[in-house]
C-alpha cells in the first residue's frame, strides 16, 4: 500500500502542496508562538539573574494588599530607615545598602517628547547604589556616580538615542513638575545598553525619596550583600531574627530572582495562550481544507479504488492508503510548519528590537513542547480530518471500476439536520447559560457553548448551503445570463463541498462579526456612559488611556484657577474589601452635582467624607448590602479599616467610576503617598468664561508636565474610541491568519474541482464559451462560497455579540450596536476574497486545451 | 431566422492540402498528410477509416478544435488559420454544432438548457419556433425539464443532436455518434440526423466506423494513414463494407 501511496503523492505534487499549505500556517503560527514566547520568558529569567545577581539577600516592606491591577495598586509598604543600622550589624552582613525606586522617570528633550524607553518598555529611576554587587549597572570611563541632588546616571541607551553625553544639562519628567539636571555619568547593564530597553535614571538618594514625595526615613528596599563564606539562607534568617517589625519581610537574592521570574512567566503563560487560541482556530479551519481536498482526490479516484478492491484489496487496505497519504501530507506540512514556525519567531524578535526592546544577541529558545505540540497538531489534524473521505473511499463497490458510476451520497440529510440543529440550539443554550447563569467557570461553558454552535452550523451546512446560494446567487443568471447560471449551479451541484469550504471561511468571520459587534457596542456603551455621568467641558489625561499618571499638584492648581468651576481629579487603586479585591475609585465629592451625574440613589457624594464609602447599585444588590453597613477594608496604608456605607449611586465599568467611591480626603488617608497620583481631571468653566480662556487657563498650569494632555469632551471620547479600536484591530490582524487560510481553502478546492470537471469545461468551450466567460463562471461560483460562508459567520457572530452585550448589560453596556455598516463591509469584502481566490483556478481553467479536455477520461 | 450571415459558398466546410504532424526525425508521426476534401451543403457526409487513419485528427481540425500544422481549413468562407483563439471560439459557437460519442452534456443543466446553450452563450434569443419545431422532431417535448442523469443513453444523445440542430450552425460535427448506444437508439438517432438534413437542409460530416451508420450518408470518404484513399456516394453497408474489406488487404 504504502507504494501506491508514494507514487500517488509524487505523481500529484501541486495538490500535495496546496494541502500542505494550510496545515503549514496553522503549525507555523503555533510553533511561532511557542518559540516566541519561551525566548521572551529565557530573555527575562536572564534580565533578573542579572539585576540580582550580586544581591544575596533583601529587606523590603510587605504586600498590604493583594489586589491585582492597576498602577501603583499593589505597592510595598516602605522599610523604616533605622533598619538599616539594624541590618548592617546583622552577623554575615559585608554590606547593606538602601534603595528607592521611582516608578515614572523620563527624560524630555526640549519639545516635551520623551528620550528612551522605545514603545514597549518601561521608563523608571532609581537611587544609586554605590555597590558593584548590588548595583547590576556599570559607569563606562569617564562617568561619576552622583554626587549632589541635581545629577544623574543616564543608561547608555537613552544617551544614545537622545544623543546625551557626560556633562550635558536634560530635562527630567516625573510626577514632580519637570526639572533639569545634570548628566555625570552613562552607565551600561551587563554587556547591553539597556535593561532590555528600559529607560532607567539614577538619582542619589534624597533626590529619589524626595521624586516618590517619601520621607526621608523611608526607603524602597534595602540590598544586602553577605560576608564570604555566609550562604543567603544564613544570612536572610539572619537578619529576620533581628528585625522585629511585621511589616517587613527579607528574601533571599535568588526567592527574589524566581519571584520576578515567576511574575514575568505568569504574564508570558497569558499571553501564549490566548495566542494558542488564535493558532488553533486556524487550525480548525485547515480541517476544512484537508477534508475537501481528500473528498476531491477519493472522488477522483473512485475508478482506481474499485479496481483496487475488484483485484483483491480490502475495504480496509484501501481506507489505509487514503490515511497513509494523509499522514505523509501531515508530517511534511508539520515539519516545514515548524521550521516556519521558528523562522517566524525569530523575525518576531527582530522587528521586537526594532521597536526598542533591545534585547541581547541570544539565541532563540526552542522548547522541546514547541516542536511535539505544534508537530502533534499538524499530523492530528491532517490525519483526523482525511478520516470521513478515507471510510468513503472504502465503500466504492468494486463494480464502479467497470461503470461509469457517479457516486453521490443523497442520503442522510434529515439525520443532519437533527444532530445539527440540535448541537447547534444546544450550544446556544450552554452559552446563555454561562452568561445568564453565572455559574463557576463561565468561561469554559461560554468557550465549549460557541465551539458547538459552530459545530451545529458545520454539520447543517450542507443542508442549508443550497436554498442560502440559491438565494445568493439569484441575481447571477440575470446579470450574467449562462455563465452566472452555470456558476450558481456548480455552486449547488456538491452541497458538502460548498459547504466544507463555505464553513471554514465562516469560522473566522463569525469571529471577526463577534468583534466588530462587541467593540462597536462597547463604544457605544462606553459614550452613553461618559455622556450620562459626565458634565465636564474639559478633562486632562496622562497621555492615551491610563497612560501615564499625573502629579496631583495639576489638580490642585486647576482648582485654584478663577477660571474654572468646579475641579474633580479621578483616582484608582485597589483595596480588598470583605476579603475580596476590588477597584477603588476616589474624586472630590464636592463637585457631587456640577461634575458629576451619577444618579445617586440614596444618600449623597457629600456624606462621604474620610470614612464613608459609595457603592454602585448593581454591586449593592450582588453583595446585599445597605445604606449604613459597614464595611471591613484593607487599605495599603492604615490596614485593616472600617467604612460605612452612605450612598448608592447607578455605577459600572465602563464608566470613569466603577462600583466603588470614596473621597479625595479618604483616599489621601488610606493610600501610600506614591499612590496619590490623579488618571485624569475633570473641569467645568466657572459662569461667564469662554471654553478658549478656559483651555488657555489649563494649558498654562500643564506646561512643566508635558505628557499631560488637554481634552473636551469630544476628544476624550474619540480617544477611548481610539483604544478600543486599537485592540479589535490587533483581534482582526490574530484572525486574519485564519481568513486566509479559509481563502486559500476556497482557491485549492476551486482548483481541484476544475481539475475533476475537466471534460465539461472542455464540452464548454468546445460549443463555444470563451475564456473569458469561463474564467467569469469560476470567478463567480467562488464569490457565491465566499458570500455563503460570510454570511453564516455574520449570524453566528451576530448572536454571539448580541448574547455577550445582553448579558454585560448591568455592567454598563447599555448599547447593543450591530454595526451594519461595518457589517456589509465585511460581506463586500468577502466577495472580494472570493475574487481574489479564484483567480488561479479561472487561469487554470481558462488554459485547458479544450481538445485534450474532451479526450479526458 | 438565424443570426449568422448565410454564405455564399455551396461548400459547408473544406480542407486544403490538410497536414498534422507530431513529433520530429526519425518520431514524426503524420497524423494527417496532405489532405483535400470539400463538405458541399445540405448533404450527410460520413469520414471512416481503421484506428490511426487520422479521421478523428481530421474532424478536430476542421471543427477548429486543433490546428494544422499545413494547409489550411474552412468554414463557410471563414479561413479558420486567420483566426486568433477567440475568433475561433466564436466560429465553433455560431457557426458549427457538435455531437460527441458520449459526454455530451452539462450536468447541472437541463435539456432545455442544454438545447438552448450556444445561444446563451452567445447573449442571444433562441429562434422558439424553430428550437419546437427541433425538439419535436428528435422526440423529445416530455422530456425537457429532466438533467442528463434522469435521461437515458439514446435520449442524452438526442438533446445533443438537437443542440447542434438549434443554432442552425453551418455545419455539424458528430465523432460516434452512435458508439455508446444500442442498436435501436443509434437508428433513432441517425435517423434524426438523415431528417435534418433532408427537411432543413443540415450540413452533418459524421465520423463512424459502423458501416450501418456509414449508410444513411449521402456520401462516404475513406481516410488511411492520413490520407483520402477512397470515396463512395450513396453508400449501402454491402458497398461500404466492400471498400474496407479491399482497403484491408
Amino acid at each position: 500500500m504504502w507504494k501506491v501511496t508514494w507514487k500517488g503523492l509524487l505523481s500529484h505534487k501541486l495538490r500535495f502542496a496546496l494541502t500542505a499549505v494550510s496545515v503549514v500556517l496553522g503549525v507555523s503560527f503555533m510553533a511561532g508562538t511557542l518559540v516566541l514566547t519561551a525566548t521572551i520568558n529565557a530573555t527575562f529569567d536572564d534580565l533578573f539573574a542579572g539585576i540580582y545577581e550580586g544581591t544575596d539577600a533583601q529587606v523590603r516592606g510587605i504586600e498590604p494588599v493583594d489586589a491585582q491591577f492597576g498602577p501603583g495598586s499593589a505597592p510595598r509598604l516602605p522599610v523604616d530607615a533605622s533598619a538599616l543600622d539594624v541590618v548592617r550589624g546583622v552577623n554575615g552582613v559585608a554590606v547593606a545598602e538602601p534603595f528607592v525606586a521611582i516608578p515614572y522617570a523620563q527624560v524630555v528633550d526640549g519639545a516635551g517628547d520623551p528620550i528612551g524607553g522605545g514603545v514597549g518598555p518601561p521608563t523608571f529611576g532609581q537611587s544609586w547604589v554605590d555597590n558593584e554587587d548590588l548595583n547590576p549597572f556599570q559607569l563606562v570611563p569617564g562617568s561619576e556616580p552622583p554626587g549632589v541632588d541635581d545629577e544623574i546616571v543616564i543608561d547608555k541607551g537613552t544617551a544614545k538615542e537622545g544623543g546625551i553625553a557626560v556633562g550635558d544639562r536634560v530635562d527630567v519628567l516625573s510626577l514632580l513638575p519637570t526639572k533639569q539636571y545634570t548628566v555625570v555619568g552613562i552607565a551600561k547593564f551587563g554587556t547591553q545598553d539597556s535593561q532590555l530597553g528600559a529607560s532607567v535614571i539614577q538619582f542619589t538618594l534624597p533626590e529619589s525619596q524626595r521624586i516618590n514625595g517619601m520621607a526621608a526615613a523611608d526607603y524602597s528596599n534595602i540590598g544586602v550583600v553577605a560576608d564570604s563564606g555566609v550562604t543567603q539562607e544564613q544570612v536572610r534568617d539572619n537578619i529576620a531574627g533581628a528585625i522585629a517589625d511585621t511589616n517587613v519581610e527579607v528574601l533571599t537574592g535568588k526567592e527574589l530572582t524566581e519571584e520576578n521570574q515567576n511574575e514575568v512567566a505568569g504574564f508570558l503563560d497569558i499571553f501564549n495562550r490566548v495566542l494558542l487560541v488564535f493558532a488553533l482556530v486556524a487550525l480548525f479551519v485547515s480541517c476544512f481544507i484537508i477534508y475537501n481536498t481528500f473528498s476531491i482526490i477519493v472522488a477522483q479516484r473512485t475508478r482506481e479504488m474499485a479496481l483496487l478492491r475488484a483485484i483483491g484489496a480490502s475495504t480496509r487496505q484501501v481506507t489505509t492508503s487514503i490515511l497513509l497519504e494523509s499522514i505523509a501530507v501531515g508530517v511534511f506540512a508539520s515539519l516545514v510548519g515548524f521550521v516556519a514556525g521558528i523562522a517566524l519567531a525569530a523575525g518576531l524578535k527582530v522587528a521586537l528590537d526594532a521597536f526598542g526592546l533591545d534585547i541581547p544577541a541570544g539565541d532563540i529558545v526552542v522548547p522541546p513542547i514547541a516542536f511535539v505540540l505544534s508537530f502533534a497538531a499538524g499530523l492530528i489534524v491532517t490525519v483526523v480530518s482525511a478520516m470521513i473521505p478515507a471510510r468513503r473511499a472504502s465503500r466504492v463497490p468494486p463494480v464502479a471500476a467497470m461503470r461509469d458510476v457517479a457516486i453521490e451520497h443523497r442520503h442522510g440529510f434529515g439525520y443532519r439536520i437533527a444532530i445539527g440543529v440540535f448541537v447547534t440550539v444546544g450550544g446556544a443554550a450552554l452559552m446563555l447559560f454561562a452568561l445568564f447563569g453565572s455559574p463557576g467557570n463561565a468561561i469554559y461553558y461560554l468557550g465549549v457553548g460557541a465551539v458547538a454552535v459552530i459545530v451545529g452550523v458545520i454539520v447543517v451546512g450542507p443542508v442549508v448551503a443550497v436554498p442560502v446560494s440559491r438565494v445568493i446567487g439569484w441575481p447571477l443568471p440575470r446579470v450574467r445570463g449562462i455563465v452566472g447560471d452555470l456558476a450558481r449551479e456548480n455552486a449547488l451541484r456538491n452541497p458538502r463541498r460548498t459547504s466544507a469550504t463555505a464553513t471554514a471561511l465562516m469560522v473566522g468571520v463569525s469571529l471577526v462579526g463577534f468583534i466588530t459587534i462587541l467593540a462597536a457596542s462597547t463604544k457605544a456603551s462606553v459614550a452613553d456612559t461618559l455622556d450620562a455621568q459626565l458634565r465636564t467641558d474639559f478633562i486632562v489625561t496622562g497621555g492615551s488611556g491610563f497612560g501615564v499618571p499625573l502629579s496631583p499638584a495639576i489638580g490642585d492648581e486647576m482648582a485654584a484657577l478663577p477660571e474654572l468651576g468646579a475641579v474633580s481629579p479621578l483616582r484608582f487603586a485597589g483595596a480588598a474589601v470583605d476579603g475580596r479585591g476590588e477597584f477603588m475609585t476616589a474624586l472630590n465629592t464636592e463637585t457631587e452635582d456640577e461634575l458629576f451625574d451619577l444618579g445617586v440613589s440614596r444618600g449623597t457624594l457629600g456624606s462621604l467624607d474620610v470614612d464613608g464609602i459609595a457603592l454602585s447599585t448593581s454591586y449593592a444588590d450582588d453583595h446585599d448590602l445597605l445604606i449604613g453597613d459597614t464595611l471591613d477594608v484593607v487599605f495599603p496604608a492604615t490596614g485593616l479599616t472600617s467604612v460605612q456605607v452612605r450612598a448608592l449611586y447607578q455605577g459600572n465599568d465602563l464608566g470613569l467610576t466603577g462600583k466603588l467611591l470614596i473621597s479625595i480626603e479618604s483616599f489621601d488617608a488610606h493610600y501610600l503617598p506614591e499612590q496619590r497620583v490623579d488618571f485624569f481631571v475633570l473641569a467645568r468653566l466657572a459662569p461667564g468664561v469662554t471654553t478658549e480662556e478656559g483651555a488657555a487657563a489649563i494649558e498654562r498650569v500643564l506646561e512643566p508636565y508635558p505628557t499631560a494632555k488637554l481634552q473636551n469632551n469630544a476628544e476624550f471620547r474619540e480617544s477611548q474610541e481610539a483604544t478600543i479600536a486599537a485592540f479589535v484591530n490587533l483581534v482582526y490582524a490574530l484572525l486574519f491568519l485564519a481568513v486566509i487560510i479559509a481563502v486559500i481553502g476556497i482557491a485549492n478546492t476551486l482548483a481541484l474541482s476544475i481539475y475533476e470537471r475537466t471534460r465539461e469545461l472542455g464540452l464548454l468551450r468546445a460549443v463555444g464559451t470563451t475564456r473569458r466567460q469561463l474564467k467569469s463562471m469560476v470567478r463567480w461560483e467562488a464569490v457565491i462560497i465566499a458570500v455563503l460562508g460570510t454570511l453564516l459567520g455574520l449570524v453566528i457572530g451576530f448572536f454571539f455579540g448580541w448574547s455577550v452585550v445582553l448579558a454585560l448589560e448591568e455592567d454598563g453596556f447599555s448599547s447593543f450596536d450591530p454595526a451594519p455598516g461595518q457589517l456589509v463591509i465585511i460581506v463586500i469584502v468577502a466577495g472580494i476574497a472570493g475574487v481574489l481566490a479564484a483567480v488561479f483556478p479561472a487561469r487554470r481553467a481558462a488554459k485547458l486545451d479544450v481538445l485534450k479536455a474532451i479526450s479526458t477520461e | 431566422m438565424t443570426a449568422t450571415v448565410p454564405s455564399i459558398t455551396t461548400t459547408a466546410a473544406r480542407a486544403v492540402l490538410a497536414s498534422k504532424l507530431y513529433g520530429k526525425g526519425d518520431t514524426e508521426v503524420r497524423a494527417l498528410d496532405g489532405v483535400s476534401v470539400d463538405f458541399d451543403r445540405g448533404q450527410y457526409h460520413a469520414i471512416m477509416g481503421p484506428s490511426g487513419s487520422g479521421k478523428s485528427t481530421l474532424l478536430h481540425c476542421i471543427a477548429g478544435l486543433d490546428r494544422l500544422t499545413t494547409g489550411d481549413v474552412w468554414i463557410g468562407d471563414i479561413n479558420l488559420n486567420t483566426l486568433n483563439e477567440k475568433q475561433l471560439t466564436r466560429v465553433r459557437r455560431d457557426h458549427i454544432g457538435f455531437v460527441f460519442q458520449s459526454f455530451n452534456l452539462i450536468p447541472t443543466l437541463t435539456a432545455i438548457e442544454n438545447i438552448r446553450l450556444p445561444m446563451s452563450l452567445a447573449g442571444r434569443d433562441p429562434d422558439d419556433e424553430w428550437v419546437d419545431r427541433v425538439i419535436e422532431t428528435v422526440h423529445l417535448a416530455d422530456r425537457l425539464q429532466h438533467r442528463p442523469s434522469e435521461l437515458s443513453g439514446g435520449q442524452q444523445q438526442r438533446v445533443a443532436v438537437a443542440r447542434a440542430l438549434a443554432s442552425r450552425p453551418d455545419v455539424i460535427f458528430a465523432d460516434e455518434p452512435t458508439g455508446n448506444l444500442d442498436s435501436k437508439a443509434s437508428a433513432e438517432i441517425l435517423t434524426f440526423m438523415r431528417q435534418a438534413v433532408d427537411e432543413f437542409q443540415q450540413t452533418i460530416v459524421m465520423v463512424t466506423h459502423d458501416p450501418i451508420a456509414a449508410s444513411y450518408a449521402d456520401r462516404v470518404v475513406f481516410l488511411a494513414d492520413g490520407k483520402i484513399v477512397d470515396e463512395i456516394r450513396d453508400p449501402t453497408p454491402d458497398t461500404v463494407l466492400a471498400v474496407i474489406r479491399r482497403l484491408g488487404d
